[in-house]
């Protein structure tokens, strides 16, 4: 038994620790971790590092009481004549056994609660998560000193109420983590498999809810602390201990303010200050490391979406008559931010779009037809920028014009129908009143009959009919959404259309419906349309010109006949073969090994050659330029350079 | 002839419909949604199936009664003899070592946090199949072999996001080849990948099933991708297969008004091949209100007195080949 088809292995390792290193990348919290550590240093090896023993019984001379500091005692003394620096250092012993202690008691339950509630939901998940909201709002310091205060203060009173009370935000962590995961296709998958709940909850739900726990411990563990001070302070820490809050509470209660001393004073609070302080920072950094969702947009941009090289963009516009194309798009280059410096989605990107033109913009994913056309809308997503390049519409540079400009031009000359048609619409206004809506936003002086009248012509046009004009969106099926998409992106009579993969998750029914209204608008209202998908099967039923894109770049350009009945780019030819084609079922398929290149990870010269059948050594360092190809469009392969020694 | 491997028989599957504020008023109870309406079928060893239809058509669930994962409401699915809907405990736990799923999605159904490795011995472990470290390596290095995945050493300690969407799918399919299962139900599982990936992953199914003797159901709503892959056809429409055949027989000549529709809209990547496609009107009807007679009628282009009032079975309409339409009726030609 053998299979020959094989995949292309994988790139060359990359080790797999990104929360380790997204967590050093963490200053704050690395200072953090050192701050606690020496906390810890410091708890442990109080006997040796302490000048004095503070529990040691000491006849008090009442000369010894607030001496302030001096070269026997570097912090002073404190009321009953004892080492300030002695009782600070012993005190952090108190303060992290508490902390430490009463933290695992609120994981624990915390955990237990989470996973439960997430994992079974049902009414015990209510129940569960009722109490915990009954808990989370009720004071916890209130309720702490009453049960301390009833219980009676002793060190495992303090360890149990702190624990029994601090548990909330973990459950809720936790039950959040637990359901995302529960409902993931993959845990689908094991149970599918066979796997019991014993088997998931070990394999896949611990795994990922345990390093939040870890994250959320460390946060645990510092309002631990504080609360701990908090209560000694208050008097209800045990009296047997020397805790921070203790020596704080004896030195207000004993005179210390009107002694004036300080040092009695400030270094317990300083050390409440340092510890709480580094658990919380270590603990902010690890939640950024370990919990994906709360992971900002280190790729905001700083600055608008367009930062062009001023010189190197033609300013001059191209001729506008009848004739010329209503859209000129030439080397548009939009590059994205990103952590290892900025990625390059779309290079040098050009084409034209005729009036009345529909225009194919064919790739796989990655291959930034879909970055191209969010540039040329100016839509690009936080961190994406034009870099270079210009867009002429109908003699305007759409790169320049400034928001106003913008917003006016963009549903009035260039409109846009997008993917996922569901969350475009307003779910609680009428389908009717939204399109309407967009009419008089862009004509004011249309009144709302007429816009009304003209929203219910569009919806008669795009094949839904006026009268579900006042239905809400939620009562259309998937292919009624898309059309009234289009209806909407028709409101104000543009001159161009582009439609982002406008039939991808419809069913092949639908989608022929769709594809056959689209193409009687650019018919009837002589519309250009910028059709972008990844289905060559559609582009060949209703564009008149193509363009397909590979790793960022135009690989080929043609109409569309001469494109398909002639391939002159390797990829355009490949990607036909590995098309299916039902009027041709005997056909084998046949694939491209390897995958689309990676943004971060771009070929250096053509970005075809790793996967090309006809590369050879001048593509692996040259990048190839547009050529003109024998079929009358263009392609971006060295095979049609004229000079080129190197032919098939 | 051999005994098929599997044998669908009448499946019919009810889901309780959801009561509507007006049903309630009116005591009215919840109309339940028919999502399977009697299909049978059967599949040799080593035969790739494709289950082909719209959303709505009762395709997926159809696959999830294949692999036990519901219960079906009449109706059996039998599998080298055994009633599937029948097993409980631990016959269920051997009808899962025989029977294995893949799954729409590469980028969803791998957890991220496992490697390569511990994917594929997942179900190992479930089943306990071997208490042997080195068997279990084994038939691990077995399976990503088997998938296409060479040098396995280059992939074990790899996790998900390291790969590239086709070699996700590869590892799902190794996953699902660990416990060399006689079945496979495919559902979708080239729909989410690039084009230039598709064919690859179509041709491994295929070999695992020419060459391992794997019985493979394909769940598609793409007629285009299975056009080279599948020995048979099944066409389904609102929970009924509404035509049945081998699969060149099928797509060069559908003899059932709604496989000739969705055939003819399907997009062929030649711009010189103009059809006249016969774009049908509206959307496949809600599962809980099937039209009378022939369920396709109301939106059928060539239906006549008969059909509102006729529910038609499967018509015998060539050699192995089948239609529910009532013009083909007595095996005439239509």
């Amino acid at each position: 038994m053998s299979v020959l088809i094989e995949a292309t292995a994988p790139p060359a390792a990359e080790p797999a620790r990104r929360p380790w290193r997204s967590f050093l990348r963490h200053r704050m919290g690395v200072v953090g971790a050192a701050m606690l550590l020496i906390a810890l240093v410091v708890a442990v090896a109080a006997p040796l590092l302490a000048p004095y023993d503070p529990y040691a019984t000491v006849r008090v001379n009442i000369l010894d009481i607030y001496q302030a500091p001096s070269g026997a005692h570097l912090l002073g003394t404190d009321d009953g004549g004892k080492d300030v620096l002695s009782s600070l250092i012993y005190g952090a012993r108190v303060s992290l056994i508490v902390g430490f202690a009463a933290a695992a008691i609120a994981l624990v339950i915390g955990g237990l609660v989470g996973i439960v509630a997430g994992y079974r939901g049902g009414w015990i998940g209510s129940l569960l998560m009722r109490i915990t909201d009954f808990f989370l709002v009720i004071p916890d310091l209130a309720l702490q000193i009453v049960l301390v205060a009833i219980i009676g203060p002793s060190l495992g009173t303090i360890i149990l109420v702190i624990g029994a009370l601090g548990w909330t935000t973990t459950a809720r962590l936790v039950r959040s983590q637990t359901l995302t995961v529960r409902e993931r296709k993959y845990v689908m998958r094991a149970r599918a498999i066979g796997a019991g709940d014993a088997h998931i909850l070990r394999r896949h739900i611990m795994p990922a809810v345990l390093p939040l726990m870890l994250a959320n411990m460390v946060l645990v563990i510092s309002l631990a602390i504080l609360s701990e001070s908090t209560l000694a302070f208050l008097g209800l820490g045990d009296p047997t201990v020397i805790s921070w809050g203790q020596m704080l509470n004896f030195a207000f209660g004993r005179g210390a303010v009107s002694a004036g001393a300080w040092w009695a004073l400030l270094p317990p609070g300083f050390a409440i200050v340092w510890v709480v302080l580094g658990t919380t920072l270590l603990g902010t950094a690890l939640e950024d490391a370990l919990n994906p969702r709360l992971k900002r947009h280190h790729l905001e941009a700083p600055g608008g979406d367009v930062a062009r090289d001023r010189e190197a963009t033609p300013l001059l516009p191209p001729a506008t008559d009848a004739a010329s194309p209503i859209l000129r798009v030439s080397d548009l280059t939009v590059e994205f931010d990103s952590p290892g410096g900025p990625l390059r989605a779309v290079d040098h990107v050009s084409f034209d779009l005729r009036r009345g033109e529909t225009l194919g913009l064919v790739g796989e994913s990655g291959s930034g037809k879909t970055t191209t056309v969010l540039g040329i809308l100016r839509l690009l997503p936080p961190g994406g920028r034009v870099v270079g390049g210009s867009v002429w519409f109908d003699g305007e540079d759409l790169l320049s014009l400034d928001g106003r400009a913008l917003r006016s031009f963009r549903w009035t000359r260039l409109s846009l129908v997008f993917q996922g048609a569901m969350n475009a619409m307003n779910p609680v206004r009428t389908i009717g009143d939204q399109i309407a809506e967009a009419i008089r936003l862009h004509a004011p002086e249309t009144s709302k009959q007429q816009a009304a009248g003209r929203a219910g012509d569009l919806l008669e046009r795009v094949g839904i009919g006026r009268r579900r004009a006042g239905e809400y969106p939620h009562t259309y099926s998937g292919g009624m959404r898309q059309r009234a998409m289009i209806a909407l992106a028709l409101a104000c009579d543009p001159d161009v259309i582009v439609a982002d993969e406008p039939t991808t998750a419809l069913d092949v029914m639908i989608q022929a419906q769709i594809l056959d209204l689209l193409g009687g608008i650019a018919r009837d209202f002589g519309m250009g349309i910028i059709l972008v998908t990844h289905d060559l099967g559609v582009v060949a039923q209703v564009c008149d010109r193509i363009v397909v894109m590979y790793g960022g770049e135009v690989a080929e350009e043609n109409g569309a006949a001469a494109l398909f009945a002639s391939p002159q780019h390797p990829y355009t030819q490949q990607l036909l073969l590995s098309f299916p084609d039902v009027a041709h079922p005997d056909r084998a398929l046949r694939g491209i090994p390897g995958s689309p290149p990676r943004l971060d990870a771009m070929p250096p010269g053509c970005r075809f050659a790793p996967r090309c059948p006809h590369a050879f050594d001048r593509c692996a360092v040259e990048r190839p330029p547009a050529y003109a190809t024998p079929a009358g469009g263009r392609a971006a392969c060295f095979l049609l350079d004229p000079a080129e020694e190197h032919r098939p | 002839m051999m005994d098929p491997l599997l044998r669908v028989e009448n499946l019919v599957k009810e889901f309780p419909g959801r009561r509507s504020f007006v049903d309630w008023v009116r005591r009215r109870p919840a109309r339940p949604v028919r999502a399977l309406d009697g299909v049978s079928f059967e599949l040799r060893a080593g035969e790739v199936l494709a289950l082909v239809g719209e959303s709505g058509s009762g395709k997926t669930t159809t696959g999830n009664l294949l692999m036990g994962l519901l219960p079906a409401s009449e109706g059996r699915v039998v599998l080298a003899g055994d009633d599937v809907g029948r097993l409980s405990g631990r016959g269920l736990q051997r009808l899962r070592r025989r029977t294995q799923m893949i799954f729409q999605d590469p980028y969803e159904s791998l957890n991220p946090r496992m490697t390569v490795a511990d994917i594929v011995a997942e179900p190992l472990r479930v089943h306990r199949v071997t208490a042997s470290a080195d068997e279990l390596r084994a038939r691990v290095e077995r399976a990503l072999t088997s998938a296409g995945l060479t040098p396995v050493a280059a992939y074990l300690r790899r996790h998900p996001f390291e790969l590239s969407g086709g070699q996700r799918q590869r590892v799902v399919i190794a996953a699902a080849l660990a416990l060399e299962p006689s079945l496979i139900v495919a559902d979708e599982p080239v729909s989410m990948l690039d084009v230039s990936i598709r064919a690859e992953i179509l041709n491994l199914l295929s070999a695992l099933a020419r060459d391992q003797g794997i019985a493979v159901v394909m769940i598609t709503h793409d007629l285009s991708t299975v056009a080279a892959y599948a020995d048979r056809i099944a066409v389904m429409y609102l929970g009924r297969i509404v035509e049945h055949g081998p699969t060149r027989a099928v797509l060069a000549h559908p003899r059932h008004p709604y496989a000739q529709a969705l055939l003819s809209v399907v997009p062929v990547p030649d711009p010189t091949t103009r059809r006249r496609p016969v774009i049908l009107r509206g959307e496949t009807p809600d599962p809980s209100r099937i039209p009378s007679g022939c369920r396709f009628h109301p939106r059928c282009p060539v239906a006549f007195d008969r059909c509102p009032m006729v529910d038609p079975p499967l018509f015998e309409v060539g050699p192995d080949h089948e239609a529910a339409c009532l013009l083909h009726e007595a095996g005439g030609s239509g």
